[in-house]
């Protein structure tokens, strides 16, 4: 899962709750603020029933000095009467305030009203008892009467009427009283229903909040799971391959045929494969961790010097390298093994240098199988000159033969003068064969100094009677006294596999070319020049085919059928180059007919196996 | 030593063909000596145009010769005239099966003069026959 959505879903399941605790508090707080108003009502239908009380208390206190005054006469009575004179007003006024609504009590106006007007009628009844009975009842007093109604029945009736007006009152009174009461009655039911919604509504709110909270959790936690399991399954899969990658890679490099070593960059061994372990002769728990020239002990097969660290030698060229050739692995146990192999820079995406991995092989067999098709392929130049050779040799002792039985004859001075003449030179020819022939064999263990003149002519004498079988005519451009370093026999086995190449080319009819020419010609390594010379042996025959040309340098490969080996120009090729020359053969563009040209140094560098 | 027909008015024609100018010189004279009369030719366009206009009564033929082979000029021969015996000479051991039944004679140069010349007698019985009669 990405974090961004992590973090999406926890600031989700963070706020939400808030809010929703938010919006309880706000209802809440508006419930909360309804019933504080409902309270204040409360309030007010207390303070209206005191007040209602106190008006009554004043009145009755009215009424009573009032009696009093009128049975006693004494002023001092009346001074109840005239102190609530003096507040009663007010006091009404203020009962009339108190008996209002709210405009939440909407429903209850007209009740309201009605108590309103019970208001009203008792202001208008005490007025009424005040102007109808205590106005006149002061007034006749002051006047200096009566009003005990003992001396006339007109006053009985009028103190009667003034009991009724103030019965009147009494009655107004217990009626708003009433009312406040059941106004007060409403208000706490109303009250005690708002407390019970808002208990409600807050039990509701909360479970549904908790729920709604709780689902919503629920669900982004389910996200969040749902995430961290897909996240979980990608992560396996990944492991798996990357596992399964892992094996394979380990089952690859078990697998290959090659010895694998992997080093640090401070060459230690980190890692290396079964074949390394079998040709180094150490395992891989042994050396683990080993710098790599404990284990990959190296020398030079001539010179028997130790051969470069490649891990030092990747490191200063840092590129893939390829070890000297001839190089010797001598294994644990002593054995030397020749091996062939190249070390490659591991690196990081960075381009740091993080390692080096080798890659070697054993080609000890490889090597002896090629050294015995070199020597086999020798045998069979000689034998197939040996061939050649016979021919060349029994002509002449043939005819030398035949010359010494008719010496035996009787002959003329002259006649045996001449046979003798014709005997010498045909003696003269086979000895001209049999040195050519004693060069091609004689080994030599340096390079000697060799006429080129001599050994193409000498070569030419004995390829003499193949050439000439095939039918083919031989011109030579040989100058005199030109002379390089290498070795005589087989710098010869090349040219009699050139030169037959070539006959066989021309056949019948066709003419092989052999020239010498003294030209500077480059060494194998291209670093520079060298004295030398071209050897070109040329014919006038079909040429190479374009897609062959290459090929005909290819161990085994041959376009003689069952005539040839495959392997006389390959062994030829390797000749050349160990005397630090080169062999190439082209296809002349003008009539047909191909070249090939050996290239040598006057004084080569011998080049062990020349390759 | 025998040379058949040493002395006789009527000696046997022999056609020699080998592209060796030294060997066939030598070979001439030695047969001539032994009292046959020698043609030769160095190469096989002109051995058979002898052998066609000539009465040829054996051949002796070079195996190894540049352009035509011996074994080539032999069955050739042996197409035009097939009772003219040949006797073929070579430097090489060991020549096909093939050639070798072409021939009446095979042999290699360097047997010496005495095997050649009795093998060359032995290819005329009834010429000796009629001698010794």
């Amino acid at each position: 899962m990405q974090l961004s959505e992590f973090n999406r879903i926890v600031r989700q399941v963070l706020i939400l709750p808030i809010l929703a605790l938010l919006l309880i508090a706000a209802a809440l707080y508006w419930q909360i603020h309804t019933a504080n108003g409902l309270v204040d009502r409360i309030q007010l239908s207390n303070a209206a029933i005191s007040q209602t009380n106190l008006v009554g208390q004043m009145i009755f206190d009215q009424e009573t000095g009032l009696r009093g005054y009128q049975i006693t006469g004494d002023p001092r009575f009346l001074e109840p009467y005239n102190a609530a004179q003096a507040t009663i007003p007010a006091n009404l006024q203020k009962l009339q305030d108190l008996t209002s609504a709210s405009p939440t009590e909407a429903v209850w106006v007209a009740r309201l009203k009605a108590d309103k007007e019970e208001v009203a009628r008792l202001i208008t009844d005490y007025q009424t008892w005040q102007q109808s009975f205590a106005v006149p009842v002061l007034a006749t007093m002051k006047a200096g009467g009566t009003t005990r109604g003992e001396n006339e029945a007109g006053d009985v009736e009028f103190n009667l009427e003034g009991k009724t007006l103030m019965d009147a009152v009494r009655r107004d009174l217990q009626a708003v009283v009433q009312s406040a009461d059941a106004r007060r009655v409403r208000r706490v039911t109303h009250w005690h229903q708002q407390i019970r919604t808002l208990e409600e509504v807050l039990a509701a709110s909360a479970l549904l909040g908790g729920v709604l909270i709780g689902l919503f959790t629920l669900n982004r936690l389910h996200a969040v799971s749902d995430q961290y399991q897909f996240s979980l399954t990608k992560m396996r899969l990944q492991s798996e391959k990357i596992f399964e990658s892992e094996q394979q890679l380990r089952t690859t490099l078990a697998s290959i045929g090659d010895g694998v070593i992997a080093c640090d960059p401070e060459g230690r061994v980190m890692m290396m494969n079964e074949v390394a372990a079998t040709l180094t002769g150490w395992t891989l728990n042994e050396a683990m961790g080993q710098p790599l020239e404990t284990i990959f002990n190296i020398i030079n097969e001539t010179t028997r010097e130790v051969v470069e660290n490649p891990v030092a030698k990747v490191k200063r060229l840092n590129r893939v390298v390829g070890l000297a050739n001839h190089t010797i692995l001598i294994r644990r146990d002593g054995v030397e093994l020749n091996i062939d192999d190249s070390g490659a820079p591991i690196r990081s995406p960075e381009g740091e240098l993080t390692g080096v991995v080798m890659v070697f092989r054993d080609i000890t067999l490889e090597k002896r199988t090629r050294d015995a098709l070199m020597a086999n392929e020798k045998l069979a130049v000689a034998g197939r000159l040996a061939a050649t050779i016979a021919h060349e040799i029994h002509n002449p002792l043939d005819s030398v033969s035949n010359l010494l039985f008719l010496l035996k004859q009787q002959s003329t001075p002259e006649e045996t003068a001449q046979f003798l003449d014709l005997a010498q030179q045909e003696l003269a020819r086979v000895t001209q064969i049999s040195r050519s022939m004693l060069g091609l064999y004689r080994e030599s263990h340096a390079p000697v100094p060799i006429d080129l003149k001599d050994i193409l002519e000498g070569t030419l004498v004995l390829l003499g009677g193949r050439i000439q079988d095939l039918g083919a005519r031989v011109e030579t451009e040989l100058p005199v006294g030109l002379s390089i370093d290498g070795f005589p026999a087989e710098l010869r086995q090349v040219f009699t596999n050139l030169i037959t190449n070539a006959a066989e080319a021309a056949g019948a009819g066709g003419v092989v070319t052999v020239r010498v020419m003294q030209r500077p010609i480059a060494t194998l390594t291209g670093e520079r020049q060298a004295d030398g010379f071209l050897i070109e042996i040329e014919d006038n025959g079909p040429g190479i085919p374009e897609n062959l040309a290459e090929k005909l340098f290819q161990p085994f490969f041959s376009t003689k059928g069952e005539q040839g080996t495959g392997l006389g120009l390959w062994v030829s090729r390797g000749i050349v180059r160990k005397h630090g020359g080169d062999l190439t053969l082209v296809s002349l563009a003008e009539g047909g007919g191909s070249r090939a040209t050996v290239s040598l140094a006057t004084h080569p560098t011998m080049n062990a196996s020349g390759d | 030593m025998t040379s058949v027909g040493f002395f006789s008015s009527n000696p046997h024609l022999v056609l020699c063909v080998d592209d060796e100018l030294v060997g066939l010189s030598v070979r001439r004279i030695l047969l001539e000596r032994s009292g046959y009369k020698v043609l030769t030719a160095l190469n096989g366009v002109e051995a058979l145009e002898l052998f066609r206009e000539q009465p040829v009564e054996a051949v002796i033929l070079d195996y190894s010769m540049p352009g035509m082979q011996g074994a080539e000029i032999a069955s050739l021969m042996r197409r035009s005239k097939p009772e003219v015996p040949i006797l073929l000479l070579s430097a090489y051991l060991g020549l096909p099966d093939e050639v070798i039944s072409t021939v009446n004679i095979y042999m290699t140069k360097g047997e010496g003069a005495p095997v050649l010349l009795e093998k060359l007698s032995s290819l005329f019985p009834l010429a000796r026959a009629a001698e010794i009669s």
